[in-house]
């Protein structure tokens, strides 16, 4: 039962524990009958009528499945709009507000190029008609009197693929969307949400194939200080996976791999990007095609660790788990890369523990499958970091290299167009989508100063193995590090 | 050209996997790796049909055993 202090990630949350809890009792068929026993109305709890919440409910259900939120076979986005949940935020972008003081010198109304102000009796006026929204009246006014009301959504895109459909219920352009969820956080109503795969993991395990899972970097702290990498592998492998890996372990392969690149990048006076962020890559692709070839060939660790589970069991099945929402796309990009075969977020493998009762055994045997380097991949700045450590673990001056590190979606577009330039002076750029790099992912349970302190602990207990000493302990398997 | 294989969990249990495999081979037999290109699908709908293959807007229900035909009678003729 959905209550009115429910607010849109406990709604996300119940929508996908209800959908996982059918799966897992082989009851999928009742799924339609979720939004009337979640809503019993008449009376609604947080939009105007109960009729609403349940369209809203049933839409997010089909999300749960992997479904776009109402039929449409031709949409192949990761993020998709919950049209009944979209409130059609006010479209009018620069509004007049009450501290306008009417005053003398009217530096809106001659900043204004396209003559959309005017003066009323007791305040400036903007013509919507004739407004182009390019903000110059805003930053002209000496009182702040005109309020920039971007939409959330729009504001929050940091490659413009969001726009308005004709009844101003947003549209997203999967030509120009890179994946990367961050109008899925900033949606005040929630009326943008990913498709899971929860449901096809599901049925996976519950099958006699072997299906392994992974865990990203950015996992530790997400479920507590004392839940190490040792207690999750106990607890996921209680879910009904083979086993679990550390995405960390591919960290240290690419950090090597990319260690090797750059210092060939550099020989031939070439610059480089890291191709880890599946929405730093998905912008290079979409938005800046022209430094493609910078981009290195290493693949991601999710997919190194991928081929190192497949070397070790080839009929395995392997489910990647991050706090991303990109890389569900990116697995539907690489099929052909013997990557991983599907992507949950951590947000998903919360609700798998909760629906399957399953209970965290804090004495666990403890484990570390990588090197402190590679655990911190999901910090921002922590792949060249890596990239670094490797270099200087070969015995090179990596005080030769520079690096650029984009903390955010915005860094990574500035360091780029430097790049098509021609400019850039640094020789590596690590782009990262999501500020302060994977741990404040869209997919994540939690974020923020608590979730960074557990991490922080809980890295603190790691041993200082090195990078290439970590690669010793795969070494008998064979796979390219490299794309196809 | 854009071949879409659906890799919900009914697909992959009928084979999607080796119907990429055995896709990928030919595709690099014929030398047209330049011209294909192979992405993955979220759960087509199909299920009770096989594995779903969209060329267009049009979906194939193939099992790896008539995935060579389904590339000679489908594939090819459409790059020509």
């Amino acid at each position: 039962m959905l209550e009115k202090n429910y607010n849109i990630n406990n709604i996300k949350h119940e929508v996908l524990y209800e959908v996982a809890k059918l799966a897992l009792n082989d009851k999928l068929s009742d799924a339609d009958k979720l939004p009337y026993e979640m809503l019993e109305g008449p009376r609604p709890n947080f939009r105007c009528c109960v009729y609403k919440e349940r369209e809203i409910i049933s839409q997010r259900i089909r999300l749960a499945q992997g479904k776009t939120p109402v039929p449409n076979k031709g949409n192949k986005n990761i993020v998709q709009v919950i049209s009944s949940a979209c409130e059609g935020c006010p479209i009018m972008r620069y509004v007049v507000t009450d501290n306008c003081q009417k005053c003398m010198s009217k530096k809106c109304q001659q900043s204004c190029k396209f003559g959309a102000i005017s003066m009323t009796k007791d305040r400036a006026y903007i013509d919507p008609s004739l407004c182009k929204e390019c903000g110059a009246c805003a930053s002209a006014c000496p009182y702040n009197a005109i309020a920039d009301l971007m939409r959330p959504c729009k504001r929050s895109c940091p490659v413009d693929a969001i726009s308005m459909d004709e009844n101003n219920i947003v549209v997203i352009d999967s030509g120009k969307c890179i994946n990367c969820g961050a109008c899925i956080k900033d949606c005040p109503f929630g009326a943008i949400s990913d498709r899971s795969f929860l449901v096809d993991v599901i049925k996976l395990i519950k099958t006699k194939t072997p299906v392994y899972a992974m865990v990203a970097p950015a996992i530790e702290g997400q479920f507590g200080k004392d839940i190490t990498i040792g207690v999750l592998k106990d607890a996921i492998k209680k879910l009904g996976f083979t086993d679990m890996f550390e995405v960390a372990i591919g960290a240290d392969i690419v950090a090597a791999s990319e260690a090797e690149e750059l210092f060939e990048a550099k020989s031939k006076g070439n610059k480089m990007t890291t191709s880890c962020c599946p929405a730093f890559v998905n912008m290079i692709k979409k938005h800046y095609p022209t430094v493609y070839d910078c981009m290195s060939t290493t693949v991601s660790p999710m997919t190194a660790t991928a081929r190192l589970i497949k070397a070790m069991s080839p009929e395995s099945i392997v489910v990647f788990i991050g706090p991303c929402i990109a890389k569900k796309g990116e697995v539907l990009d690489s099929v052909t890369q013997d990557s991983a075969d599907y992507a949950l977020t951590f947000e998903e493998l919360k609700v798998l523990f909760e629906a399957s009762e399953i209970e965290f055994d804090i004495n666990a045997e403890e484990v570390q499958q990588a090197s402190i380097y590679a655990k911190k991949f999901g910090s921002a700045g922590g792949v060249t970091a890596a990239v670094v450590r490797a270099l200087e673990e070969k015995g090179h001056d990596a005080s030769e290299y520079k690096v650029r590190q984009c903390n955010g979606a915005a860094e990574c577009k500035k360091a780029l167009l430097i790049l098509k330039s021609g400019k850039l002076p640094e020789d590596l750029i690590e782009g990262m989508a999501c500020e302060g790099g994977c741990v404040n992912g869209p997919g994540s349970v939690s974020v923020g100063p608590m979730i960074n302190r557990n991490r922080n602990e809980l890295l603190s207990k790691a041993d200082t193995r090195g990078i290439y000493e970590s690669l010793e302990s795969y070494s008998e398997y064979e796979f390219s590090s490299h794309r196809k | 050209m854009t071949i879409t294989i659906c890799i919900g969990s009914s697909c992959h249990l009928k084979g999607s996997r080796e119907v990429i495999q055995i896709l990928e081979r030919l595709v690099s037999l014929n030398e047209i790796n330049d011209k294909i290109e192979m992405n993955g699908s979220f759960c087509m709908g199909e299920c009770t049909k096989g594995v779903s293959v969209k060329i267009d807007d049009q979906i194939f229900s193939l099992v790896p055993s008539t995935t060579e035909k389904f590339f000679n009678e489908e594939v090819l003729p459409r790059l020509a």
